[in-house]
């Protein structure tokens, strides 16, 4: 078990990647197909999982290229915890504009909980993930399959396919913000076609 | 500023992804960080109406 832990960790990292990727991917979806655009706070919580994320992405990256040492995973685990710990304070100010009865909150819900909820339940799982990693540090340094693997070729397509969702973001971005200098509190359209 | 931040992110992981020097990375993702910060405090400028 004790070999095996470096592998899994590093699966775990990727796992990392790979979920805030497909969180990121759907909410552009619902963005795009559904029409909801995102408030201020909804994009600062986005921030807060690519923030959160590119730490994984760095302790991934330095694992395939060999350089990661234990002193540079602990740097990659605190970045990582400090990127969602300021995801969730942003995900808890609009949970917390949204929470007295009678408030239908902001965009639709998903399995019942908005998306601001989901967030910040999903930043409170990477914070406990981060904490589990630091616990068992000693004994699991994350360790990276053969370069030109096939393992080592789907985390590879893990880490692009982030940073192409962290792509389409910042093209949406430029269409949604316009000229403007911040998001309006409620946006109802892509600024930049309507100024 | 939204603009600033996404691509500052995007350059980031580019940066980590090319192997870029550790001190290029933790110096812009601490910007990126303080430019979030910065941005939710122009956001958040009431305070919460808890009470009915």
């Amino acid at each position: 078990m004790k070999t095996m832990l470096p592998r899994l960790v590093f699966w775990g990292l990727n796992l990392w990647i790979f979920a805030y990727t497909l969180v990121l991917g759907l909410a552009l979806l619902l963005q795009f197909t559904l029409g909801e655009l995102p408030c201020p706070l909804c994009m600062l919580q986005r921030y807060g999982m690519i923030l959160s994320t590119l730490a994984a992405l760095w302790l991934v990256r330095q694992a395939q290229t060999g350089t990661l040492t234990a002193p540079r995973y602990l740097q990659g685990l605190g970045l990582g915890t400090l990127g969602s710990f300021v995801g969730a304070v942003f995900a808890s100010r609009q949970i917390m504009l949204h929470i007295l009865p009678g408030d239908e909150g902001y965009g639709s819900a998903v399995l019942g909980l908005h998306l601001y909820s989901w967030a910040f339940v999903t930043f409170c799982v990477v914070i406990l993930f981060t904490a589990l990693l630091g616990i068992i540090a000693p004994v699991a340094l994350p360790e990276a399959p053969a370069q030109d693997s096939p393992a080592a070729r789907i985390s590879s397509a893990l880490g692009l396919a982030f940073l192409a969702v962290v792509a389409t973001n910042a093209v949406m971005i430029v269409f949604l913000e316009g000229f403007a200098w911040v998001l309006p509190d409620d946006p109802t359209g892509y600024a930049l076609f309507g100024q | 500023m939204d603009i600033i931040i996404l691509f500052l992110l995007l350059f980031i992981g580019l940066a980590m992804w090319r192997g870029a020097p550790r001190w290029l990375v933790l110096t812009c993702w601490f910007g990126a960080l303080l430019l979030m910060i910065g941005l939710f405090r122009f956001h958040v400028t009431s305070s919460l109406g808890l009470s009915l």
